[in-house]
């Protein structure tokens, strides 16, 4: 047996089911808005109702007037008492500007909804009620709601103190593209538009903040990211870390939404400050639909010989970021064009990513992080290149990809892990009956239907490491057994509803040979968990189980010298194993009797570890990271690249552009899997929010910078209807870097779902000679892409 | 305090029987049924996620009927009779669609539960064998994020299983 893996590992028959099911199946989840605390006030926003303006003065005395009103807090105010919100992650750290963003704007507003001032009242009606109350003079400022002409010299300025609108440029680049190019026998062009969109948890998010006497302020936050969160409110408040307790409960979802940064966070505590009570604010619908992400668009190029294979590749992509903020959002654009190209073997790209502000709501994470919009533009450049020549769409794949035999493989920002793409695309088309569906197609087009196929292959590097700011590729896990052999992990990473909690109890479990239900996971809790970086890039498994089980590794190491005075023997002769403590051939004893014996024995016995049953350890992927460039100038700053396959068909309605999905298969490769119930869920909920993305979720905006989808009734998320039943299944290629094996379970699948759905719809209306890639495939996008072959 | 538990505001006390029990209070004329059950009621298990009425996570039964109880006043429930997520079963007694949720993983994030919960319940009393596309009809109205239905429609299909004959 290899050691390095975890006992846990994969191929248990009969996995544990979800941890706390109990709780959750009966409503008694003890969400944010769960929580009880006595004396609660409540707050509510004032957002601006301009995409961009000065703001010129405040008139609160309305509102103060209103019943039950406890405070208003004007922008101008709260500057005077709060510093600014430290970024997620600076765009400085990577060579871009920014500028300070406030909890309540002072003097410039820069979206509509963002926050001018806020009221706290005793109830939350009234809190809302005299929001309306409070009244803001503007000075109306011109705004710029497009990034491609944010771009251009006499653009209005999205931040009026800023010389254009350029955040950062980002390149990746390899090879001779110039000569790639004008060497190849073929070259096309595509422009690929990816919409707006967010990930719209169930839970939206909230948050109570309060102060103790003893001066130290408490919040508790539906965040993914507590310790982060910490730190940051920390340095608004000026205060030490140890004053500042952030308390997670469980999540009701999160997706990237629930990363920190958000203006509310610091504003809530001010606010609790002033009013000498805890207060509390719920995100409402509308508010969480303003977080944007994703909105991209793709001047692509792709240089191809006769046989389809892929000489070069250029893409220009522009991202329309929003007016920035200091959430992670912006973050997508550096990873979109970090992640071509792709599973491909591509001796010349220059790939760019221009972050261009605007003034819409910023973005903040979104599941697939930009590796969505890179899947999207390659898989349709490949099958481009395959309509082209009249090649099947598999059949190019396979001669693009980098062989198994490659890894680990160098591209210019990455280093492949390891993989099988040839076998895992292979598993898919057999799982989707390819075939099945080449013949219907077929069968579909003889009768007069628009049928489509798509294929589309994902790459998803996972686990990112960004020095220069809290989002790190490490973590941190304490292991501790008690006396009476029960254990406990305390862990920096953080589940928002996937069930990590579960996984990595039973790793620690396997670790020390003890039930899976002896063993309790806490997360979520800056005064008992290590710092850590929360969850995010599906990480948890990967970083946070990696550092659990090499805890329970010192913990059993103390566990099995103090067996071998208890029992008398070799510690090579120990075994743990179902709450026993074995001596080989003879002797045993409950594990509980082992963990008393070494509380109550040590020291007094000099052979039994003076030691705690206790260890923390970080863990870190280290060996696939690199940030100082090597003698070739490459980087790394992902240490492992799950991948997926997906095949999908469709057909599409000529007359509404209507489309319906038909089938849908897919394989993942995320490494070792350590719950196959937990990752079965991981990559359905991923494909079913890929599918939405696809074909209907849209944060639309007026052409005033007004947001338009405001509800799940203008803005439409999959519902049980509107998807077929999807098949999924695994093949596993252990990552040689992670201590674990695994790749990340989560992320993947949400790029390649994108990608097939747009495939097989423009494999659907080609016969028609019509193209669509703009997202998303509504009937009014896909009508218009038919329309303007057939008028 | 908050104006829900105050009479300063015009409003009647109402009388509920929630999950087999009869309960008494007071609720502000403009007080939803949502806010009734979790506030007043102290009910939290049924969930806030849109006060729109299209997400489904506030769903209970009232008088047999799938209700959100974001779109519906607490006063205009007196005298009904409501089941909440609360009066499925409990931790170490779950009821029989409790368990079929678990066992097919029917859920992540939990935050959904409550209003499919309630709908595979409605189904399972119904005692017929409806399809998978009678099934996805019926969820239609509640939203989930995590999951994609799919094993949702495997938890209520054992959820009918499980109830047959009982």
């Amino acid at each position: 047996m290899d050691l390095m893996r975890p006992r846990a590992a994969a191929t248990e028959s009969d996995p544990p089911r979800r941890r706390d099911g109990e709780l959750i199946l009966s409503g008694r989840g003890d969400y944010l808005d769960d929580v009880r605390i006595p004396g609660l006030t409540y707050a509510a926003f004032v957002r601006s109702p301009h995409p961009h303006a000065r703001v010129r003065g405040f008139r609160t005395a309305a509102a103060e007037a209103h019943s039950g009103v406890l405070r208003v807090l004007t922008g101008r105010e709260a500057a005077e008492r709060i510093g600014p919100i430290p970024h997620f992650f600076s765009p400085t750290n990577v060579g871009g500007k920014t500028t300070d963003f406030e909890c309540l704007a002072s003097t410039e507003v820069y979206y509509v909804g963002q926050p001018v001032a806020a009221v706290v009242a005793t109830d939350p009606g009234d809190a809302e009620a005299a929001a309306e109350l409070v009244e803001v003079d503007y000075d109306v400022l011109p705004p710029v709601l497009d990034a491609h002409q944010a771009l251009q010299s006499g653009a209005p300025q999205a931040f009026s103190h800023w010389d254009d609108n350029l955040v950062v440029r980002v390149a990746f680049n390899e090879g001779d593209v110039a000569e790639a190019f004008e060497s190849a026998p073929h070259v096309l062009r595509d422009r690929v538009k990816i919409q707006r969109y967010g990930t719209s948890p169930l839970e939206p998010r909230g948050y109570i903040a309060q102060w103790n006497p003893d001066g130290r302020l408490v919040v508790r936050a539906s965040t993914q990211m507590p310790h982060p969160l910490r730190s940051a409110l920390a340095a608004m408040f000026d205060l030490p870390e140890t004053a500042v307790r952030v308390i997670a409960p469980r999540l009701g979802g999160a997706f990237g939404h629930k990363f920190h940064g958000y203006p509310e966070e610091g504003a809530l505590c001010l606010l609790s400050r002033l009013v000498r009570a805890p207060v509390k604010w719920l995100e409402r619908r509308e508010d969480a639909m303003l977080v944007g992400a994703r909105e991209m668009e793709h001047d692509l190029a792709i240089a191809f010989d006769d046989e389809g294979v892929i000489l070069g590749l250029r893409d220009s992509i522009v991202c329309d970021v929003g007016a920035l903020g200091t959430s992670a959002g912006w973050g997508m654009a550096f990873v979109a064009a970090m992640t071509f190209p792709g599973p491909y073997r591509v001796p010349a790209y220059d790939v760019e990513s221009l972050v261009v502000v605007t003034n819409k709501a910023p973005w903040n994470g979104a599941r697939g992080f930009g590796k969505e919009s890179a899947c999207l533009a390659l898989e349709r450049a490949v099958d481009l290149v395959a309509a082209e020549l009249s090649l099947d769409a598999a059949e190019v794949r396979r001669r693009n990809f980098i062989p198994s035999t490659a890894f680990p493989y160098w591209t210019a920002s990455k280093r492949l892990d390891s993989g099988d793409y040839q076998a895992v695309l292979d598993k898919a088309l057999a799982l989707g009956d390819y075939p099945e569906l080449v013949e219907r197609r077929r069968q579909a087009r003889a009768a007069g239907r628009l049928a489509g196929v798509g294929i589309a292959f994902e790459l998803t590097p996972e686990g990112g490491d960004f020095p220069g700011g809290l989002a790190r590729g490490f973590d941190t896990s304490t292991v501790r057994m008690d006396p009476a052999g029960s254990v406990t992990v305390l862990t920096g990473v953080t589940s928002p509803g996937t069930g990590n909690e579960t996984a990595i109890g039973q790793l620690v479990a396997a670790e020390l040979g003890v039930s899976f239900d002896r063993v309790r996971v806490v997360q979520g809790d800056t005064d008992t968990t290590p710092y850590g970086f929360g969850n995010g890039s599906s990480r948890s498994l990967n970083l946070g189980g990696g550092a659990a089980v090499l805890a329970a590794r010192e913990v059993r190491a103390k566990l099995v010298a103090a067996a071998a005075v208890a029992l008398e023997c070799d510690p090579g002769c120990i075994a743990l194993d179902k709450d026993t403590v074995f001596r080989e051939g003879g002797a045993q004893m409950p594990i509980s009797d082992l963990a008393r014996f070494v509380y109550t024995t040590s020291i007094a016995h000099p052979a039994v570890p003076y030691q705690h049953l206790e260890a923390t350890c970080s863990y870190a992927p280290e060996q696939n990271l690199l940030h100082q460039p090597d003698s070739a100038g490459r980087t790394s700053s992902y240490p492992t690249f799950s991948n997926s396959a997906h095949v999908c068909a469709v057909e599409v309605d000529e007359h509404t552009g209507q489309v319906t999905l038909a089938s849908y298969a897919a394989v993942d490769d995320c490494g070792v899997i350590v719950n196959p119930i937990l990752v079965r869920g991981q990559l359905l909920g991923a494909i079913a929010m890929g599918i939405g993305g696809a074909l209907w979720e849209e944060a639309r905006f007026d052409d005033r910078g007004h947001p338009v989808a405001t509800s799940f009734k203008n803005y439409l998320v999959p519902r049980s209807v509107d998807l077929p039943a999807i098949r999924v299944g695994h093949h596993t290629t252990p990552s040689p870097f992670t201590l674990l094996g695994t790749k990340g379970a989560g992320e993947g699948g949400v790029a390649g779902a994108v990608a097939a759905v747009c495939n097989a719809v423009n494999d659907a209306i080609a016969p028609l000679g019509a193209r669509v890639s703009k997202m998303p495939l509504s009937a009014p996008n896909v009508l218009r892409a038919i329309r303007e072959v057939t008028k | 305090m908050s104006k829900l538990d105050s009479q300063d505001v015009p409003g009647r006390r109402i009388t509920v029987t929630v999950n087999g029990v009869e309960r008494r209070a007071w609720c502000a004329d403009r007080t939803l049924l949502a806010h009734f059950v979790r506030e007043q009621l102290a009910l939290p298990g049924t969930h806030v996620g849109c006060m729109n009425g299209d997400c489904g996570a506030c769903t209970v039964i009232v008088d047999g009927a799938i209700v959100k109880s974001c779109l519906q006043l607490a006063a205009a429930a007196d005298g009904a009779e409501i089941t909440t997520v609360e009066g499925l079963g409990e931790p170490g007694n779950l009821h029989p669609v409790q368990e079929a949720f678990w066992a097919e993983d029917g859920f992540q994030c939990g935050f959904c539960l409550p209003g499919h919960l309630l709908v595979a319940l409605k189904l399972a009393e119904q005692q017929g064998d409806p399809s998978e596309e009678e099934i996805r009809a019926a969820l239609a109205g509640n939203l989930c994020r995590c999951t994609g239905y799919q094993s949702i429609v495997a938890a209520v299909q054992r959820a009918i299983r499980q109830t047959e004959g009982t």
